[in-house]
């Protein structure tokens, strides 16, 4: 009785083995996935807009970011505007507009290694607070260097400073920070 | 005397050998000693375990129980100033014993109950029993063995805790409930396990080379939680508890009630549990609060003491907040953490809620196990169970997917065992078994995100084989165990277009252990185990990918890990030189060869949202060795007092380095005073085992690590000091124990290296817990 048993256990597993195959995932699309940040900045006194761009098209892991930067003019000021997109989505999905409907938890900030670059809100949330999807760019001396762009989730907006664009005290958690070079001639 | 207890004996067997076996007519009688002056003690309690129907020897130390049924017995004596004793007994027949009882101060470990010895021979064994479980109802199986040598919880916040025990957890610890290797989503540091203490009357610790009856990756070390049988005595019998915590603000309610009759025995065990906001001596812990309701039911049924049927159903359920504060973004996010006194996010307000990022989880199980006696010397054991795991983590995410968890795995696991154990000759016993446990884990695709672990089938079948004799004073025990494990894997991939990676991947796994005890003299005791076992790499190391929150860190697997090799030594030795004195010192070493860990990458890698460092699955070389020292005494009959020492050392051969995230040492201590006498406080009220105890836990700095290999130097030493006192009222028959317990009695700020929230944020201040305990 006792070796029937084993056998019997021993045949169940054995069977077991051969006849299961593991079910195919659903491979679904990524929500939430910000795959593309493009920076475009169209100079006052007029010419052509410039593009800064930081493309990572399949997430974290995979193939590394493509970066591109730019040559921006001295002494000019840009109008900026962010634009998020998820290319992974055929069309590409425009997560801008999901940061705009939340656009009192979200803030950017934007720092350069060049020091007489200054980045300035030109738009605001419901309670006053800015965004930084829209925002104008002030170029001083030719230099080179780079911008930080951060996107910040559930920041303390109302921390010192936080208003005029000091990252510092603001907290939250970083959805997005893209450093990409800069020319100024 | 000696003549007059025999002629008893012999008046009382005469007098019962006619009872019939079915009714509940037996009793058992006896008289207790002193196992050290062998004279008897007078007044000691007796009962058939947990139950409240106790009985008193009388002066000369006799007792008497009755309206017991045929059946195995537990029969349990406590008296004042020495060890409760616990006595398995199989009655058929009216029974005499006599009991020695031994004073308090002989060490711990030897109450470990004699049947289950025989199992472990040679192994070192800690056990947690029933009344220390029922003081602590509160805390997670973690916290419950944290005190005992060798054993450090890791945590993730306050609420979340996992054990680790000589250096080894997660993957490499085997905790079997009730038996059944626990299944779930062990591999994750922020995973507790999902077991109740409360339905369990005995947490068994062990600690040795290798432990080949049990299935599951075990390079040493096991733990098992295990309810006992229902006793066999007519009537319902319970016990409620309730414990509010003011750190937390925090409820617990335990039930348990059960009922013995010969047609069936049953029990049923629960739990509920809410926790608010912890807080740390300066501010509190936002989102740290805790949900759990559990139950547990026990069938238990014999025929003709030949076939035993056991049924343990369980149902786990909870939810878990994580601190807000500690749920950040990338790299910069967590310097900036690191230089926070204060997490992020920390609101003045204490609250019940609990928002993303949390955990819900569930675990279910349910277990058959017959148990067959082929002949008086020989016994079949089947048994078969199916586990249901169930975890959704959340984080916080953007547009109302909160509600959407960021991780969704479904497990469900089959296990059936079957073993035959034989006894024959001079103490030979022999075990034979074998052990399939097939795993179906499943991402559920409503997160849309990545899965951090691909989905995946995993067979496992084991076969193993004791063998243990006892010659006068030397046990020996041999074991020898295999293992095939099948992994189908269904991987998405991580570049693009996404495509379905299918991986295959048989191992074959073994281990051996060989354990011998010797007996040196009356007070010493010496056991040396040997053991070499082998792992296969589990699925997280093998195919993990993606971006652990807590820690900022992206986790990524290696398909090409080998297997694990682990060869463990343990040396024991015990002096009990005196009733009042005894110490016990384990030493162990334990040599890998392709250990897995986590290693960190040189480069960061880049990504939209910033730069993450990388850690890879690899493989090294490694020793990971200790000592763990205990001593207990006893000054007079009321002071007693127990010190324990642990160290750990953990070095990586290969690259000439520390370990990472191993325990840090720790020195334990406790004094205890117990009031000898009753005090009575109205008519037929008593006031009794009054007993005031002070401990301090010393945590020593992790000074066994380099610069680089964490993101912050490990926190200073620390010691805490807790006090509690307690005493049980007995109003007519009824028992209400009671007891007030201040945990961090100086309020003192600290954090430790195995938390992994120890970036962000202090670890609980000062709590008070209140408990009462009514018996039925």
């Amino acid at each position: 009785m006792k070796k029937n048993l084993f056998a019997a256990l021993g045949l169940t597993a054995v069977l077991f083995l051969t006849a299961c195959e593991k079910e195919e995932p659903h491979v679904h699309n990524e929500e939430e996935l910000i795959t593309t940040l493009n920076y475009t900045l169209t100079p006052t006194s007029g010419g052509n807009a410039i593009t800064l761009s930081f493309v990572d098209l399949d997430g974290d892991g995979g193939d590394a970011p493509t970066i591109t930067g730019g040559t921006l003019a001295a002494n000019e000021t840009y109008t900026g505007t962010l634009e998020l997109l998820d290319e992974t989505q055929k069309p590409a999905e425009n997560i801008t507009t999901e940061i705009a409907e939340e656009d009192d938890e979200h803030q950017f900030f934007f720092q350069s290694s060049i020091s007489d670059l200054t980045v300035a809100y030109t738009d605001q949330d419901a309670d006053g607070n800015p965004v930084g999807l829209s925002n104008t760019l002030t170029t001083g001396a030719a230099a080179t260097g780079s911008i930080t762009i951060t996107l910040r989730h559930e920041p303390s907006k109302s921390a010192t400073n936080v208003s005029t664009g000091d990252i510092t005290n603001a907290g939250g958690e970083t959805d997005i920070e893209v450093v990409i070079p800069i020319d100024v001639q | 005397m000696f003549n007059k207890k025999l002629l008893l004996l012999f008046i009382f067997s005469l007098i019962f050998f006619e009872s019939s076996a079915q009714d509940c007519t037996l009793s058992i009688r006896g008289q207790v000693f002193d196992e050290v002056s062998k004279m008897p003690l007078s007044f000691v309690t007796l009962s058939v375990q947990q139950s409240t129907r106790n009985r008193m020897a009388n002066d000369k130390g006799y007792f008497y129980l009755d309206s017991l049924c045929v059946g195995e017995y537990q029969l349990s004596c406590t008296y004042l100033g020495y060890q409760s004793k616990i006595i398995s007994l199989d009655i058929r027949q009216d029974t005499f014993i006599n009991i020695q009882l031994t004073p308090t101060s002989i060490a711990l470990k030897t109450v470990v109950v004699e049947a289950k010895k025989e199992a472990f021979v040679g192994q070192s064994t800690t056990s947690i029993d029933r009344k220390n479980i029922e003081d602590n109802s509160n805390k997670n199986l973690s916290g419950l063995l944290e005190n005992e040598t060798g054993v450090y919880s890791i945590k993730n916040g306050s609420g979340i805790s996992k054990p680790i025990v000589h250096g080894l957890y997660g993957n490499r610890l085997t905790i079997l409930n009730n038996g059944i290797a626990q299944s779930g989503q062990q591999w994750g540091n922020d995973h507790s396990p999902e077991i109740d203490p409360f339905a369990a009357d005995k947490i068994i610790l062990l600690k040795g080379a290798s432990t080949v009856e049990y299935d599951g990756g075990n390079l040493g070390s096991v733990i098992l939680v295990e309810p006992s049988r229902i006793q066999r005595y007519v009537g319902l019998r319970g016990q409620v508890n309730y414990l509010l915590e003011t750190n937390g603000l925090g409820h617990n309610l335990n039930a348990r009630l059960q009922q013995y009759s010969p047609f069936i025995a049953w029990r049923i065990s629960g739990t509920l549990k809410k926790y608010g906001d912890k807080n740390t001596p300066d501010y509190f812990l936002n989102n740290t609060g805790l949900e759990q309701a559990s139950l547990a039911v026990q069938l238990e049924k014999s025929w003709k003491n030949k076939l035993f049927i056991d049924f343990y159903a369980s149902t786990f359920n909870t939810r878990l907040g994580v601190l807000r504060g500690s749920h950040i973004g990338n790299l910069t996010d967590l310097k900036q953490a690191l230089t926070n006194q204060v997490p992020f996010f920390t609101e003045p307000n204490f609250s019940y809620q609990i928002e993303a990022p949390k955990q819900h989880v569930s675990h279910h199980l349910v277990k058959i196990k017959t148990k067959y006696f082929l002949k008086k010397n020989q016994l079949l054991e089947l048994v078969v169970a199916g586990q249901l795991n169930d975890r959704k983590e959340f984080d916080v995410r953007r547009s109302g997917r909160i509600d959407i968890p960021a991780l969704s795995l479904l497990q469900y696991t089959f296990n059936s065992e079957l073993k035959y154990t034989n006894r024959w000759g001079q103490n030979w016993k022999i075990k034979l078994g074998m052990q399939n446990a097939i795993t179906d884990n499943t991402n559920d695709a409503e997160t849309g995100l990545l899965p951090l672990i691909p989905d995946y089938i995993q067979w496992k079948n084991g076969l193993f084989g004791t063998l243990s004799k006892t010659v006068k004073k030397i046990h020996f025990n041999l074991g020898v165990r295999y293992d095939y494990t099948y992994q189908k894997v269904v991987a998405i991939s991580t570049t693009l277009p996404r495509e379905i990676v299918r991986y295959n991947n048989p191992f074959h796994t073994f281990s051996s252990m060989a354990a011998i005890e010797i007996a040196l003299a009356k007070t010493q005791a010496i056991s040396f185990n040997t053991g070499y076992a082998t792992r296969n790499p589990a699925i997280n190391e093998l195919y993990s990918s993606g971006l652990h929150q807590g820690v900022s860190g992206i986790e990524e697997g290696n398909i090409h890990l080998k297997i694990e090799k682990a060869f463990k030594n343990t040396l024991e030795y015990k002096w009990f030189p005196t009733a009042n004195f005894s110490v016990s010192a384990l030493a162990y070493h334990q040599y890998f060869e392709d250990y897995i860990y986590l290693n960190p990458q040189p480069e960061l890698r880049l990504t939209i949202r910033g730069a993450f460092p990388v850690f890879e699955y690899q493989q090294t070389d490694a020793h990971i060795y200790g000592l763990d020292l205990s001593t207990q005494f006893a000054i007079g009959k009321s002071i007693s007092g127990v010190l324990k020492y642990s160290y750990l050392r953990g070095h990586d051969i290969a690259n000439k380095q520390p370990l990472i995230f191993m325990p840090p040492n720790r020195l334990f201590g406790s004094l205890k005073y117990a009031h000898q006498k009753n005090i009575k406080i109205a008519k037929a009220t008593y006031l009794q085992q009054i007993e005031f105890e002070l401990t301090n836990r010393f945590i020593f700095e992790q000074k066994n690590l380099l610069p680089e290999q964490d993101f912050a130097a490990a926190p200073p030493a620390y010691t805490l000091f807790g006090l509690k006192a307690s005493a049980a009222i007995h109003i007519k028959k009824y028992k209400i124990s009671c007891f007030v317990k201040i945990d961090n009695l100086f309020n003192v700020r600290y954090r430790d290296y195995l938390n992994r929230q120890r970036y962000f944020s202090d670890e609980m201040g000062r709590n008070i817990t209140l408990g009462l305990i009514f018996k039925l």
